[in-house]
Protein backbone atom coordinates (compact mmCIF):
# COMPACT_ATOMS: atom_id res chain seq x y z
CA UNK A 1 0.00 0.00 0.00
CA UNK A 2 3.03 2.35 1.06
CA UNK A 3 4.59 1.45 -2.30
CA UNK A 4 1.63 2.64 -4.40
CA UNK A 5 1.05 6.07 -2.93
CA UNK A 6 4.51 6.71 -2.98
CA UNK A 7 4.65 6.17 -6.82
CA UNK A 8 1.61 7.72 -7.35
CA UNK A 9 2.89 10.88 -5.59
CA UNK A 10 6.57 10.38 -7.48
CA UNK A 11 4.79 9.95 -10.40
CA UNK A 12 2.81 12.82 -10.03
CA UNK A 13 5.51 15.41 -9.08
CA UNK A 14 7.26 14.28 -12.22
CA UNK A 15 4.36 15.38 -14.57
CA UNK A 16 4.15 18.52 -12.63
CA UNK A 17 7.91 19.01 -12.95
CA UNK A 18 8.00 18.02 -16.83
CA UNK A 19 5.39 21.38 -17.24
CA UNK A 20 6.87 23.62 -14.62
CA UNK A 21 10.24 23.07 -13.82
CA UNK A 22 11.72 21.38 -16.84
CA UNK A 23 12.90 23.92 -19.70
CA UNK A 24 11.36 23.86 -23.30
CA UNK A 25 13.84 22.47 -25.64
CA UNK A 26 15.37 24.02 -29.18
CA UNK A 27 13.42 23.53 -31.81
CA UNK A 28 11.06 20.78 -30.11
CA UNK A 29 9.22 23.74 -28.48
CA UNK A 30 6.05 22.03 -26.38
CA UNK A 31 6.37 18.84 -27.85
CA UNK A 32 9.38 18.44 -25.13
CA UNK A 33 7.16 17.28 -22.85
CA UNK A 34 6.13 14.45 -24.64
CA UNK A 35 10.13 13.28 -23.60
CA UNK A 36 9.40 12.71 -20.12
CA UNK A 37 6.82 9.98 -21.13
CA UNK A 38 7.72 8.72 -24.79
CA UNK A 39 11.46 7.60 -24.38
CA UNK A 40 10.49 5.96 -20.58
CA UNK A 41 8.01 3.50 -22.32
CA UNK A 42 9.89 2.61 -24.96
CA UNK A 43 12.77 2.00 -22.55
CA UNK A 44 10.30 -0.02 -20.41
CA UNK A 45 8.94 -2.11 -23.69
CA UNK A 46 12.95 -2.98 -24.24
CA UNK A 47 13.44 -3.72 -20.44
CA UNK A 48 9.94 -5.98 -20.57
CA UNK A 49 11.36 -7.86 -23.73
CA UNK A 50 14.58 -8.33 -21.92
CA UNK A 51 13.00 -10.00 -18.81
CA UNK A 52 10.61 -11.97 -21.18
CA UNK A 53 13.84 -13.33 -22.86
CA UNK A 54 15.55 -14.03 -19.51
CA UNK A 55 12.51 -16.03 -18.47
CA UNK A 56 12.05 -17.88 -21.57
CA UNK A 57 16.04 -19.17 -21.51
CA UNK A 58 15.08 -19.73 -17.49
CA UNK A 59 12.21 -22.04 -18.55
CA UNK A 60 14.17 -23.59 -20.97
CA UNK A 61 16.72 -25.07 -18.40
CA UNK A 62 14.01 -25.35 -15.59
CA UNK A 63 10.81 -26.27 -17.23
CA UNK A 64 9.18 -24.69 -14.35
CA UNK A 65 5.68 -23.33 -15.78
CA UNK A 66 6.32 -19.99 -13.19
CA UNK A 67 9.01 -19.29 -15.24
CA UNK A 68 6.83 -19.13 -18.31
CA UNK A 69 4.13 -17.55 -16.95
CA UNK A 70 6.61 -14.36 -15.92
CA UNK A 71 8.01 -14.59 -19.74
CA UNK A 72 4.54 -14.06 -20.57
CA UNK A 73 3.63 -11.62 -18.46
CA UNK A 74 6.48 -9.56 -19.49
CA UNK A 75 5.58 -10.19 -23.24
CA UNK A 76 2.14 -8.51 -22.10
CA UNK A 77 3.36 -5.55 -20.60
CA UNK A 78 6.15 -5.59 -23.23
CA UNK A 79 3.36 -4.72 -25.94
CA UNK A 80 0.98 -2.58 -23.70
CA UNK A 81 4.43 -0.30 -23.07
CA UNK A 82 5.05 -0.50 -27.06
CA UNK A 83 1.72 0.37 -27.92
CA UNK A 84 2.55 3.48 -25.54
CA UNK A 85 5.39 3.90 -26.96
CA UNK A 86 3.98 3.62 -30.49
CA UNK A 87 1.01 5.94 -29.94
CA UNK A 88 3.41 9.37 -28.02
CA UNK A 89 5.47 8.55 -30.76
CA UNK A 90 2.76 9.25 -33.20
CA UNK A 91 1.67 12.18 -31.10
CA UNK A 92 5.08 13.66 -31.56
CA UNK A 93 5.41 12.95 -35.00
CA UNK A 94 1.88 14.79 -35.69
CA UNK A 95 3.08 17.86 -33.59
CA UNK A 96 6.80 18.19 -35.19
CA UNK A 97 6.18 17.19 -38.77
CA UNK A 98 2.31 17.54 -39.17
CA UNK A 99 1.54 13.84 -39.46
CA UNK A 100 0.55 11.07 -36.88
CA UNK A 101 2.23 8.61 -38.97
CA UNK A 102 5.46 9.13 -41.74
CA UNK A 103 6.94 6.01 -41.87
CA UNK A 104 9.98 6.91 -40.18
CA UNK A 105 12.77 4.24 -39.57
CA UNK A 106 12.10 4.22 -36.07
CA UNK A 107 8.46 4.53 -35.71
CA UNK A 108 8.24 1.32 -38.17
CA UNK A 109 11.07 -0.22 -35.87
CA UNK A 110 8.94 0.32 -32.76
CA UNK A 111 5.86 -1.01 -34.73
CA UNK A 112 7.24 -4.18 -36.05
CA UNK A 113 8.62 -4.77 -32.32
CA UNK A 114 4.98 -4.55 -31.17
CA UNK A 115 4.06 -6.90 -34.08
CA UNK A 116 6.04 -9.27 -33.05
CA UNK A 117 5.59 -9.82 -29.60
CA UNK A 118 1.75 -9.58 -30.52
CA UNK A 119 2.71 -12.86 -32.51
CA UNK A 120 4.20 -14.25 -29.47
CA UNK A 121 0.92 -13.52 -27.70
CA UNK A 122 -1.25 -15.25 -30.83
CA UNK A 123 1.06 -17.99 -30.55
CA UNK A 124 0.73 -18.64 -26.77
CA UNK A 125 -3.16 -18.77 -27.55
CA UNK A 126 -3.19 -20.99 -30.34
CA UNK A 127 -1.50 -23.83 -28.21
CA UNK A 128 -3.51 -24.93 -25.39
CA UNK A 129 -1.45 -27.62 -23.57
CA UNK A 130 0.46 -25.67 -21.21
CA UNK A 131 3.64 -27.54 -21.22
CA UNK A 132 3.59 -27.43 -25.19
CA UNK A 133 2.83 -23.71 -24.88
CA UNK A 134 5.63 -22.81 -22.92
CA UNK A 135 8.39 -24.32 -24.65
CA UNK A 136 7.10 -22.90 -28.10
CA UNK A 137 6.49 -19.72 -26.88
CA UNK A 138 10.00 -19.36 -24.92
CA UNK A 139 11.69 -20.55 -28.57
CA UNK A 140 9.54 -17.85 -30.23
CA UNK A 141 10.41 -15.54 -27.65
CA UNK A 142 14.50 -16.12 -27.60
CA UNK A 143 13.77 -15.78 -31.82
CA UNK A 144 12.43 -12.36 -31.14
CA UNK A 145 14.67 -11.70 -28.63
CA UNK A 146 17.64 -12.06 -30.67
CA UNK A 147 16.32 -9.92 -33.50
CA UNK A 148 15.14 -7.24 -31.34
CA UNK A 149 18.81 -5.64 -31.17
CA UNK A 150 18.96 -5.53 -34.97
CA UNK A 151 15.05 -3.73 -35.39
CA UNK A 152 15.96 -1.43 -32.40
CA UNK A 153 19.72 -0.06 -33.38
CA UNK A 154 19.96 -1.26 -36.93
CA UNK A 155 17.32 -0.73 -38.93
CA UNK A 156 16.87 3.02 -37.97
CA UNK A 157 20.41 3.53 -38.92
CA UNK A 158 20.13 1.90 -42.43
CA UNK A 159 17.40 4.55 -44.04
CA UNK A 160 17.33 8.47 -43.32
CA UNK A 161 15.49 9.15 -40.52
CA UNK A 162 13.38 12.90 -39.20
CA UNK A 163 13.63 11.16 -35.44
CA UNK A 164 15.93 13.08 -32.99
CA UNK A 165 18.98 11.67 -32.07
CA UNK A 166 18.58 8.98 -28.82
CA UNK A 167 19.43 11.06 -25.72
CA UNK A 168 23.49 9.72 -25.79
CA UNK A 169 24.17 10.55 -28.94
CA UNK A 170 26.03 8.54 -31.50
CA UNK A 171 29.12 10.51 -30.63
CA UNK A 172 28.45 9.82 -27.02
CA UNK A 173 27.06 13.19 -25.93
CA UNK A 174 24.37 14.14 -23.54
CA UNK A 175 22.61 16.83 -25.43
CA UNK A 176 20.07 18.13 -23.17
CA UNK A 177 19.98 20.61 -20.63
CA UNK A 178 20.43 19.97 -16.79
CA UNK A 179 16.70 20.41 -15.41
CA UNK A 180 15.41 18.37 -18.49
CA UNK A 181 18.11 15.58 -17.90
CA UNK A 182 17.08 15.41 -14.35
CA UNK A 183 13.30 14.92 -14.85
CA UNK A 184 13.76 12.74 -17.63
CA UNK A 185 15.66 10.19 -15.17
CA UNK A 186 13.43 10.54 -12.47
CA UNK A 187 10.54 9.70 -15.14
CA UNK A 188 12.80 7.01 -16.44
CA UNK A 189 13.09 5.49 -12.54
CA UNK A 190 9.03 6.36 -12.22
CA UNK A 191 8.27 4.10 -15.12
CA UNK A 192 10.93 1.58 -14.42
CA UNK A 193 9.40 1.10 -11.06
CA UNK A 194 5.94 0.89 -12.53
CA UNK A 195 6.65 -1.43 -14.95
CA UNK A 196 8.17 -3.99 -12.19
CA UNK A 197 5.04 -3.27 -9.80
CA UNK A 198 2.74 -4.12 -12.58
CA UNK A 199 4.63 -6.85 -13.60
CA UNK A 200 4.95 -8.31 -9.80
CA UNK A 201 0.85 -8.35 -9.38
CA UNK A 202 0.37 -10.02 -12.81
CA UNK A 203 3.12 -12.63 -12.55
CA UNK A 204 1.27 -13.24 -8.30
CA UNK A 205 -2.18 -13.58 -10.35
CA UNK A 206 -1.26 -15.56 -12.94
CA UNK A 207 0.91 -17.97 -10.66
CA UNK A 208 -2.27 -18.32 -8.35
CA UNK A 209 -4.42 -19.02 -11.43
CA UNK A 210 -1.92 -21.66 -12.42
CA UNK A 211 -2.52 -23.21 -8.53
CA UNK A 212 -6.26 -23.18 -8.95
CA UNK A 213 -6.92 -24.89 -12.41
CA UNK A 214 -3.77 -27.77 -11.18
CA UNK A 215 -1.56 -26.74 -13.93
CA UNK A 216 1.35 -25.40 -11.51
CA UNK A 217 2.03 -26.87 -7.68
CA UNK A 218 3.69 -24.15 -6.81
CA UNK A 219 6.65 -23.76 -4.28
CA UNK A 220 6.41 -22.49 -0.50
CA UNK A 221 7.21 -19.08 -1.46
CA UNK A 222 6.25 -17.87 -5.06
CA UNK A 223 9.38 -15.88 -6.52
CA UNK A 224 8.13 -13.56 -8.57
CA UNK A 225 11.39 -11.81 -10.74
CA UNK B 1 24.45 -35.69 -37.82
CA UNK B 2 25.26 -34.68 -41.36
CA UNK B 3 24.72 -37.91 -43.19
CA UNK B 4 21.12 -37.85 -41.29
CA UNK B 5 20.14 -34.25 -42.55
CA UNK B 6 21.44 -35.05 -45.59
CA UNK B 7 18.83 -37.91 -45.80
CA UNK B 8 16.14 -35.96 -44.48
CA UNK B 9 16.63 -33.85 -47.55
CA UNK B 10 17.24 -36.25 -49.68
CA UNK B 11 13.64 -37.33 -48.54
CA UNK B 12 11.36 -34.26 -48.57
CA UNK B 13 13.30 -33.84 -52.21
CA UNK B 14 12.36 -36.98 -53.56
CA UNK B 15 8.70 -36.81 -51.92
CA UNK B 16 8.52 -33.24 -53.80
CA UNK B 17 9.55 -34.65 -56.87
CA UNK B 18 6.76 -37.45 -56.54
CA UNK B 19 4.03 -34.75 -55.66
CA UNK B 20 5.63 -31.31 -56.57
CA UNK B 21 3.05 -30.16 -53.51
CA UNK B 22 5.15 -27.30 -52.15
CA UNK B 23 6.53 -26.44 -55.74
CA UNK B 24 3.50 -25.82 -57.34
CA UNK B 25 1.97 -24.05 -54.49
CA UNK B 26 4.89 -21.38 -54.25
CA UNK B 27 5.27 -21.39 -58.18
CA UNK B 28 1.73 -20.50 -58.55
CA UNK B 29 1.17 -17.84 -56.39
CA UNK B 30 4.42 -16.32 -57.78
CA UNK B 31 3.58 -16.45 -61.05
CA UNK B 32 -0.20 -15.14 -59.81
CA UNK B 33 1.26 -12.27 -57.47
CA UNK B 34 3.44 -11.31 -60.39
CA UNK B 35 0.61 -11.16 -63.05
CA UNK B 36 -1.66 -9.14 -60.72
CA UNK B 37 1.14 -6.62 -59.60
CA UNK B 38 2.52 -6.03 -63.02
CA UNK B 39 -1.06 -5.97 -64.41
CA UNK B 40 -1.86 -3.52 -61.74
CA UNK B 41 0.67 -0.87 -62.22
CA UNK B 42 0.30 -1.28 -66.27
CA UNK B 43 2.37 -0.63 -68.87
CA UNK B 44 2.60 3.02 -68.45
CA UNK B 45 4.55 2.51 -65.40
CA UNK B 46 7.74 4.63 -65.09
CA UNK B 47 9.91 2.12 -63.11
CA UNK B 48 10.60 3.70 -60.07
CA UNK B 49 13.41 1.04 -58.70
CA UNK B 50 12.37 1.73 -55.03
CA UNK B 51 8.69 0.61 -55.85
CA UNK B 52 9.81 -2.10 -58.21
CA UNK B 53 12.64 -3.40 -55.36
CA UNK B 54 9.59 -3.97 -53.26
CA UNK B 55 7.30 -5.26 -55.70
CA UNK B 56 9.99 -8.17 -56.52
CA UNK B 57 10.67 -8.79 -52.58
CA UNK B 58 6.41 -8.67 -51.53
CA UNK B 59 5.95 -11.31 -54.21
CA UNK B 60 9.16 -13.37 -52.97
CA UNK B 61 8.15 -13.09 -49.02
CA UNK B 62 4.24 -14.15 -49.96
CA UNK B 63 5.31 -16.59 -52.12
CA UNK B 64 7.89 -18.20 -49.56
CA UNK B 65 5.24 -18.21 -46.89
CA UNK B 66 2.86 -19.87 -49.05
CA UNK B 67 5.13 -22.91 -49.70
CA UNK B 68 7.98 -23.00 -47.18
CA UNK B 69 5.84 -23.51 -44.32
CA UNK B 70 4.61 -26.90 -45.32
CA UNK B 71 7.78 -28.49 -44.28
CA UNK B 72 6.34 -29.79 -41.04
CA UNK B 73 2.93 -29.44 -41.12
CA UNK B 74 2.74 -32.46 -44.46
CA UNK B 75 4.72 -34.73 -41.81
CA UNK B 76 2.00 -34.34 -39.09
CA UNK B 77 -0.92 -34.72 -41.62
CA UNK B 78 0.67 -37.52 -42.96
CA UNK B 79 1.34 -38.87 -39.25
CA UNK B 80 5.29 -39.48 -40.16
CA UNK B 81 6.44 -36.98 -37.60
CA UNK B 82 6.98 -39.54 -34.60
CA UNK B 83 8.81 -42.23 -36.59
CA UNK B 84 10.89 -38.98 -38.21
CA UNK B 85 11.53 -38.29 -34.64
CA UNK B 86 12.74 -41.98 -34.08
CA UNK B 87 15.26 -41.83 -36.79
CA UNK B 88 16.75 -38.42 -36.85
CA UNK B 89 17.89 -36.39 -34.16
CA UNK B 90 16.45 -32.67 -34.20
CA UNK B 91 19.11 -30.49 -35.54
CA UNK B 92 19.12 -32.89 -38.41
CA UNK B 93 15.54 -32.69 -39.08
CA UNK B 94 16.29 -28.97 -38.72
CA UNK B 95 19.39 -28.60 -41.38
CA UNK B 96 17.12 -30.80 -43.77
CA UNK B 97 14.32 -29.46 -43.82
CA UNK B 98 16.09 -26.09 -43.82
CA UNK B 99 17.91 -26.93 -46.84
CA UNK B 100 14.28 -28.32 -48.90
CA UNK B 101 13.01 -24.81 -47.91
CA UNK B 102 16.13 -22.87 -49.12
CA UNK B 103 16.55 -24.92 -52.46
CA UNK B 104 13.03 -24.25 -53.10
CA UNK B 105 13.43 -20.58 -51.97
CA UNK B 106 15.96 -20.72 -54.47
CA UNK B 107 13.94 -21.87 -57.30
CA UNK B 108 11.40 -19.92 -56.81
CA UNK B 109 13.30 -17.08 -57.46
CA UNK B 110 15.26 -18.25 -60.44
CA UNK B 111 11.74 -18.33 -62.02
CA UNK B 112 10.40 -15.21 -60.87
CA UNK B 113 13.35 -12.81 -61.49
CA UNK B 114 14.34 -13.01 -64.86
CA UNK B 115 10.09 -12.91 -65.53
CA UNK B 116 9.82 -10.08 -63.39
CA UNK B 117 12.81 -8.10 -65.51
CA UNK B 118 10.95 -8.78 -68.56
CA UNK B 119 8.03 -7.92 -67.40
CA UNK B 120 8.95 -4.23 -66.26
CA UNK B 121 12.01 -4.05 -68.77
CA UNK B 122 14.12 -3.53 -66.16
CA UNK B 123 17.96 -4.74 -65.96
CA UNK B 124 20.16 -4.27 -62.99
CA UNK B 125 23.44 -2.33 -62.98
CA UNK B 126 25.19 -4.90 -60.68
CA UNK B 127 24.15 -8.58 -61.26
CA UNK B 128 26.74 -9.96 -58.43
CA UNK B 129 25.26 -7.38 -56.43
CA UNK B 130 21.81 -8.74 -56.98
CA UNK B 131 22.95 -12.34 -56.55
CA UNK B 132 24.84 -11.17 -53.16
CA UNK B 133 21.78 -10.02 -51.70
CA UNK B 134 19.48 -12.61 -52.85
CA UNK B 135 21.94 -15.09 -51.68
CA UNK B 136 21.62 -13.84 -48.36
CA UNK B 137 18.31 -13.17 -47.90
CA UNK B 138 17.48 -16.46 -49.05
CA UNK B 139 19.55 -17.60 -46.21
CA UNK B 140 17.82 -15.57 -43.82
CA UNK B 141 14.36 -15.87 -45.08
CA UNK B 142 14.40 -19.70 -45.30
CA UNK B 143 15.75 -20.00 -42.12
CA UNK B 144 12.72 -18.13 -39.89
CA UNK B 145 10.18 -19.25 -42.36
CA UNK B 146 11.73 -23.38 -41.47
CA UNK B 147 11.83 -22.23 -37.56
CA UNK B 148 7.77 -20.59 -37.60
CA UNK B 149 6.86 -23.93 -39.40
CA UNK B 150 8.90 -26.46 -36.70
CA UNK B 151 7.04 -24.42 -33.95
CA UNK B 152 3.78 -24.10 -35.59
CA UNK B 153 3.41 -27.87 -36.81
CA UNK B 154 3.22 -28.30 -32.70
CA UNK B 155 0.48 -25.70 -32.30
CA UNK B 156 -2.92 -25.97 -33.17
CA UNK B 157 -4.59 -23.59 -36.65
CA UNK B 158 -1.05 -23.87 -38.08
CA UNK B 159 -2.08 -22.40 -41.36
CA UNK B 160 -3.33 -19.55 -40.80
CA UNK B 161 -0.71 -18.45 -38.03
CA UNK B 162 2.38 -18.25 -40.20
CA UNK B 163 2.81 -14.77 -42.05
CA UNK B 164 0.95 -13.84 -38.43
CA UNK B 165 4.43 -15.43 -36.94
CA UNK B 166 6.51 -14.86 -39.98
CA UNK B 167 6.26 -11.78 -41.22
CA UNK B 168 6.92 -9.40 -38.28
CA UNK B 169 10.50 -11.84 -38.04
CA UNK B 170 11.79 -11.46 -41.46
CA UNK B 171 10.93 -7.66 -41.36
CA UNK B 172 15.02 -6.91 -40.71
CA UNK B 173 16.15 -9.21 -43.75
CA UNK B 174 13.17 -7.95 -46.00
CA UNK B 175 14.11 -4.25 -45.83
CA UNK B 176 17.58 -4.68 -46.29
CA UNK B 177 16.54 -7.05 -49.31
CA UNK B 178 14.43 -4.48 -50.99
CA UNK B 179 17.41 -1.11 -50.07
CA UNK B 180 19.87 -3.54 -51.31
CA UNK B 181 18.48 -4.67 -54.70
CA UNK B 182 17.16 -1.16 -54.93
CA UNK B 183 21.15 -0.03 -55.09
CA UNK B 184 21.69 -2.91 -57.53
CA UNK B 185 19.15 -1.68 -60.23
CA UNK B 186 20.63 2.11 -60.12
CA UNK B 187 24.40 2.08 -58.94
CA UNK B 188 27.31 0.12 -59.93
CA UNK B 189 29.02 -2.40 -56.77
CA UNK B 190 27.56 -4.43 -54.06
CA UNK B 191 25.26 -2.27 -51.37
CA UNK B 192 27.84 -3.01 -48.08
CA UNK B 193 25.61 -1.93 -45.61
CA UNK B 194 22.65 -4.10 -46.80
CA UNK B 195 24.94 -7.17 -47.49
CA UNK B 196 26.40 -7.33 -43.62
CA UNK B 197 22.49 -6.86 -41.89
CA UNK B 198 21.54 -9.93 -44.45
CA UNK B 199 24.58 -11.54 -43.46
CA UNK B 200 23.80 -10.87 -39.87
CA UNK B 201 20.67 -11.80 -39.69
CA UNK B 202 20.91 -14.92 -41.39
CA UNK B 203 23.72 -15.78 -38.77
CA UNK B 204 22.06 -15.15 -35.73
CA UNK B 205 18.89 -17.38 -37.11
CA UNK B 206 21.21 -20.41 -38.13
CA UNK B 207 22.64 -20.00 -34.89
CA UNK B 208 19.76 -19.70 -32.88
CA UNK B 209 17.91 -22.61 -34.72
CA UNK B 210 20.83 -25.11 -34.30
CA UNK B 211 21.26 -23.84 -30.22
CA UNK B 212 17.58 -24.19 -29.83
CA UNK B 213 16.93 -27.38 -32.01
CA UNK B 214 16.66 -29.56 -29.37
CA UNK B 215 13.48 -27.71 -27.92
CA UNK B 216 12.41 -26.55 -31.07
CA UNK B 217 11.48 -30.81 -32.08
CA UNK B 218 11.10 -31.75 -29.03
CA UNK B 219 7.68 -33.74 -28.93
Amino acid sequence: MVWRWGLFLYMSIVTVAAFLYAPMAKKLYEQTRIIYWHIPVAWVTVVAFLVCGWQSVRYLMTRDLADDARAASAATLGVLFCALATVTGAIFSKGMWGAYWNWDPRQTSIFFLLLIYAAYLTLRSATPEPARRARLAAVYGLFAAAITPLLIFVVPRLFFTLHPDPIVNTSGKLEMHPRMFQVFMASLVGFTVLFFWVYALDVRVRLAAMRAEGEWAGTGKDRVA
Amino acid sequence: MMRAAWAVFAKDVRTELRARYALSATFVFALSTLAIVSYAVGPSFGGRPELLAAFLWTVLLFSASAGLAQAFVREVERKTWFTLRLVAPPTAILLGKWAVNLVLLAATEALIVPMFLALFGIGFRSVFGFLAVTALATVGLSAAITLVAALLAQARAHGALVSALAFPLVFVPVMAAITGTRHTLVEPGVPPTELRILAAYAGVLVAMGLVLAEHVLED
